[in-house]
């Protein structure tokens, strides 16, 4: 069931554009900072419109931004760089992260864009709260939204069909509330993950058009998806489950005996991935992964955790939401700002 | 004038027995009354409460408790607090502080409070408890565990657990009223009993017991005062054998210091009869009034010796003494009393309170050693041995006199006012830079190394909250809480004032329903938001109790409360200064951010309201001494003369405190009055003399050399022994004296020196056509 179901064709424009700018503070480098993406710069995200700039990763500059909306991703193409987040804000800069101008805004909405992807620099992508996805064409000067009825479980898509067939408006106010929170999506090649609320894993090969779902013995929340390599691909997501999957066969379960949600996931080289999460946790795996059977009524005291499996703590416990590599140190954003990780 | 005082040596001299009983009678009575008295130690009385800022925390005392609260910090010795002796002796600890008298039971917080929980994310939802669940067991190692990973998720470790696991605190709110009596809380008894049933009690080897806050500071400082009966027996000593040397007699010792003791009692007395007690930061003051009367009643055997040498019976010199210095006497004590009294314009209760306390003391002093000493020496026998004795040591001191004398002549006198000129340049350029409020950490009254600054110093090391802070209350309309855009502005606030320097963290119900949003979206940070949706909003809101201290029970008013990372000064006014720069931005008709509770709110109104009152207090006590010495000399010259060398002191132990970083607070901003106060009466009885010689065609070399051999040696004499009798105070366990013995020291000694060796050199040059420019030896 591949049904396409990009049908608002309401081309939305930026509904409010309430010009509050975001202050320059002195301690935004220890504010929550919520993505990091690695260009040609640094740029990275937070709370209340933050955005910072790097060149070399050791001095940040504040940016100036219209916004004080709080942005929870961030991404680059080339000099070109898109932030979305709350208030269903996206902004733009064509300049490498220096300025920033507001490409939508939509708080009525009430739903924050928690990822987005650029393809090139006129196709992307941005996702959300409750199966928010838009998408552009035009570098974002227009985002159209779209709804993707494959996203659901199947329990949920047959209740739905079944009510598509007696009324259809009501079945896209359904579908508008019902889709999971979209958290992260991820491209290898020509393929394009996702991964969301309610265990929602899913795979697109046509540049998130349609969208097929994976099944993984799991309902919690997965926050990060991504393929390590052609043959495997990593999902990261609450209470510390870590599933694998490779060679296509079936999705396992990497054991960690560490309940902090994971937030991302960061592949360090060809041997070794690490995942990032809550409560300041780093896991790093090596390969070969160790798998096993998910239990979820393991008892927490005779968990231990699977070999090639190291599970470090930093030292303020702060929530770890990503990183990246940039010249040869991984730096971290986290609850309590910029963070340089060590990984062994 | 003199007809009145004529009049009244009469009266009193044909009645003495009749003085002398009246005496009697009133000391037995006020012996009695000073033996009720009580140390007195109270919260408000430190503060002041009519400032802009207390009028807001008195207003909302009642929903988030006041500044006065008790922090107890029980540590394990070997650094792990997860083994049963310490849970064993915390939960004693907690239940122990829950029945003492005067806490608030509803706000004793430590691990074993109900109110203390843990939630974690699961899938589907919360999970949560208790941290120590109620089948607690502490012998079972796995209960330990099990505590110490809730102590984890209740993220609650810098807070109630220290940051290293070696320490766990039990707080607790004080009530104003001792809720058995509904007397006024008596804050010494509680400090007591902390220090008795909880230290006393539960510190063992592996246990030690650390407590801080107001009460227990000022239980510290009252247990440091006591000393002060040891300093008294050390000065009374030091002025006995001073007196000695000064008046060779064993009767002229003696009597000066009987009627000084007497204002002491009689003042001690009164406080009780006016229903005060003495609190332990104004416990010095009977001390100063003991050393001022002596000062007086050596003023008092000089003037009796003097004539007794010249061949008058003891009545007739006491008489003699009685009649020319009741006058200067009079006026100096006078000013002291009005000195002291200009304390009472300071909103501050403990101000206040030393201000009745002294110039009471030294009112009383008029008729203890003006009145009752003259009449007890009337009835000495002073043999021709002794007036030769003094004979000879009259004939000493004359070269020397002559000696200082010097000071009147021309070149000299230009030398010293140019020198004082300087100094006061220097003092002035000095005193801009004095600072207002505590410099140090910790508690200013007490010293770094005692035990209560340690305690500070150890939970502040420990924990990641400090007792430093201050609350910012954002008061609007009931239910403001649901409304995104009060809590959104609040948080706006709070963020910009989380980055001014000096503050270390903030907390707010915005901030923490944020936290609660992002775990109502299974801890996702990227939640960590105020949500829009206002159902959404109570959803979070929901779970923050009232006893949060983060809202009031309608959420009409929200504190804002600011971590420091000090209390200096400094610190506190650049805080103070950002929140009234950036609340205008935030504030509207329904939402004011008023200032402020919390410990350091009590700190920026009690440092605001020091320096406010700091030039007021000056302009009276001067304006006082001016009008004084205009009316008892009248004279501008004379009154120039003494008032002059008195502000330049005034300067130099301003600049004398930036030096030795003594802040201005509440009690070291009295000592300028109080020094200035009794340095006047140094000048007064100098140009008492000079004036009325000059007067009578005396050239100022000649009055002052007449000035100095009758009160030179007593002036001399008092300022060294006033003198030595504070500068034993540097010796005192508590920091607030010592400062008070330093500065007090400087201005009796230095405002002994200005009066004989300043004045004379103004004196020279005020009264210009009245010199004989020679050297007295030519």
């Amino acid at each position: 069931m591949k049904t396409p179901l990009a049908a608002f064709a309401a081309l939305a424009f930026s509904a409010c554009v309430c010009a509050q700018t975001a202050y320059q503070a002195p301690l935004v480098e220890q504010s929550l900072l919520l993505d990091i993406t690695a260009g040609e710069t640094l740029v990275i995200v937070g709370e209340r419109g933050h955005i910072l700039t790097s060149s070399d990763g050791q001095e940040f500059k504040q940016a100036e931004v219209p916004s004080t909306a709080t942005l929870t991703a961030v991404t680059m193409v080339d000099d070109q760089a898109w932030a979305v987040g709350h208030d269903a804000t996206i902004l733009h800069s064509d300049n490498k992260g220096k300025t920033w101008r507001v490409q939508f805004s939509n708080p009525k909405l009430e739903r924050p864009f928690l990822d987005v992807h650029f393809f090139d620099k006129q196709h992307g992508i941005a996702v959300g709260a409750y199966g928010m996805f838009y998408r552009t064409k035009d570098g974002g000067e227009h985002w159209q939204a779209e709804l993707h009825a494959s996203l659901l479980d199947p329990y949920d898509r047959e209740y739905l069909e079944e009510i598509r067939e007696e009324d259809e408006e009501f079945y896209k106010q359904e579908l508008n509330s019902i889709l999971p929170h979209l958290n992260r999506i991820s491209q290898h090649e020509q393929k394009l993950y996702l991964a969301g609320e309610a265990g929602t894993l899913a795979l697109s090969e046509d540049m998130g058009k349609t969208w097929q779902r994976y099944t993984v013995d799991y309902t919690g929340s997965f926050f990060d998806i991504a393929a390590l390599d052609s043959d495997t691909l990593m999902a990261v997501g609450l209470r510390g489950n870590i599933f694998v999957m490779q060679n296509n066969e079936n999705w396992e379960y990497i054991k960690t005996c560490s309940t902090s949600t994971l937030n991302s996931i960061l592949p360090i080289d060809k041997q070794q991935v690490a995942a990032l999460g809550n409560n300041g946790i780093v896991v790093t795996m090596q390969r070969p992964f160790t798998v096993s059977q998910h239990d979820p009524y393991a008892r927490e005291q005779d968990c231990s955790a699977g070999k090639n499996v190291k599970v470090h703590q930093i030292d303020d416990k702060a929530a770890i939401v990503n990183a990246t590599q940039f010249d040869k140190k991984v730096l971290a954003v986290s609850a309590n700002g910029i963070k340089t990780l060590k990984l062994e | 004038m003199s007809r009145i005082t004529q009049f009244l040596e009469r009266l009193i001299f044909t009645h003495r027995i009749a003085v002398i009983l009246l005496f009697a009678v009133a000391t037995l009575f006020l012996g009695y009354q000073a033996s009720l008295l009580k140390l007195d130690a109270g919260f408000e009385k430190n503060i002041p409460l009519n400032h802009e800022y207390m009028q807001t925390y008195m207003a909302h005392r009642n929903d988030f408790g006041g500044a006065n609260s008790v922090y107890v910090s029980v540590c394990d010795k070997q650094g792990n607090i997860f083994n049963p002796e310490f849970f064993d002796t915390l939960k004693d600890v907690h239940d122990q502080l829950f029945f003492i008298n005067g806490v608030d039971r509803s706000l004793v917080v430590s691990l074993f409070s109900p109110s203390t929980r843990f939630t974690e994310i699961v899938e589907g939802g919360f999970a949560g408890g208790p941290v120590i669940p109620a089948d607690f067991d502490s012998k079972n190692p796995q209960a330990l565990e099990k505590v110490a990973a809730n102590i984890e998720k209740a993220n609650i470790v810098g807070r109630q657990v220290a940051n290293d696991y070696s320490c766990s605190m039990v707080t607790a709110q004080l009530l104003d009223l001792n809720p058995e009596t509904g007397e006024p809380l008596d804050t010494l008894a509680l400090a007591a009993q902390l220090e008795k049933q909880l230290r006393q009690q539960f510190e063992n080897d592996s246990i030690s017991i650390h407590v801080i806050g107001f009460a227990k500071m000022i239980g510290d400082v009252a247990e440091g005062a006591k000393d002060v009966v040891l300093f008294f027996a050390l000065a009374l000593a030091i002025t006995a054998v001073m007196v000695f040397f000064f008046s060779r007699n064993l009767m002229l010792t003696i009597l000066p210091l009987t009627c000084s003791f007497i204002a002491v009692v009689w003042q001690l007395g009164l406080l009780t009869v006016m229903g005060f007690g003495i609190d332990p930061m104004s416990i010095l003051v009977p001390f100063l009034v003991f050393a001022i009367g002596v000062s007086h009643g050596v003023q008092m055997i000089n003037a009796v010796e003097k004539k007794a040498v010249s061949g008058a019976g003891a009545k007739h010199a006491a008489m003699f003494a009685f009649r020319s210095l009741l006058i200067p006497g009079g006026i100096a004590l006078l000013s002291d009393t009005v000195g002291f009294m200009t304390l009472l314009v300071i909103d501050i209760g403990i101000i206040r309170e030393l201000a009745i306390t002294a110039s009471m003391g030294v009112a009383v002093i008029i008729l203890t050693n003006l009145i009752l000493l003259p009449v007890l020496m009337s009835y000495l026998k002073l043999d021709q041995k002794y007036v030769a004795k003094f004979k000879g040591k009259e004939a000493h001191s004359v070269r020397f006199w002559q000696w200082v004398a010097g000071c009147s002549q021309k070149t000299p006198a230009m030398v010293i006012l140019l020198v004082t000129a300087l100094l006061l340049v220097f003092g002035l350029y000095q005193s801009q830079q004095m600072k207002i409020g505590d410099l140090h950490a910790g508690a200013p009254a007490l010293h770094e190394s005692s035990r209560y600054n340690q305690d500070t110093f150890l939970i502040t090391d420990r924990y990641e909250v400090t007792v430093d802070y201050l609350s910012v209350l954002v008061e609007t309309t009931p239910e403001a809480c649901t409304s995104y855009d009060v809590m959104n502005a609040m948080d706006g606030f709070q963020w910009k004032m989380r980055n001014v320097p000096g503050v270390q963290s903030t907390v707010s119900l915005a901030s923490i329903a944020k936290v609660v949003n992002a775990g109502y979206n299974e801890g996702n940070v990227k939640w960590q938001v105020l949500p829009r949706n206002q159902q959404t909003l109570v959803q979070a809101i929901a779970r923050i109790p009232t006893s949060s201290g983060l809202l009031n029970g309608d959420c009409s008013v929200m504190p804002i409360i600011l971590f420091m990372e000090d209390h200096k000064a400094e610190t506190i006014s650049r805080v103070v200064d950002a929140v009234k720069q950036y609340r205008e931005s935030y504030e509207t008709d329904d939402m004011k951010f008023s200032l402020a509770s919390g410990p350091v709110g009590v700190m920026a109104a009690t440092n605001e309201a020091v320096k406010e009152a700091q030039i007021p207090m000056m302009a009276y006590v001067f304006g006082a001494v001016i009008l004084l010495c205009l009316l008892s000399f009248r004279s501008l010259r004379s009154t120039l003369s003494v008032v002059i060398p008195l502000y330049v002191v005034s300067v130099l132990a301003q600049a004398l405190m930036t030096f030795l970083e003594i802040g201005l607070t509440v009690s070291t901003l009295p000592v300028i009055a109080l020094g200035v106060g009794i340095g006047v009466d140094y000048g007064i009885y100098i140009l008492s003399t000079m004036n009325a010689r000059i007067k009578q065609g005396d050239s100022v070399q000649q009055a002052y050399l007449t000035a100095l051999h009758e009160r030179g040696s007593a002036v001399l004499f008092t300022g060294i022994t006033l003198a030595i009798g504070v500068s034993t105070w540097v010796f005192s366990s508590l920091k607030f004296q010592m400062d008070m013995g330093i500065l007090l020291t400087f201005m009796f000694l230095v405002n002994m020196l200005g009066a004989i060796i300043v004045l004379p050199a103004l004196a020279r040059i005020l009264w210009a056509n009245r010199n004989e420019d020679k050297s007295p030896d030519q």
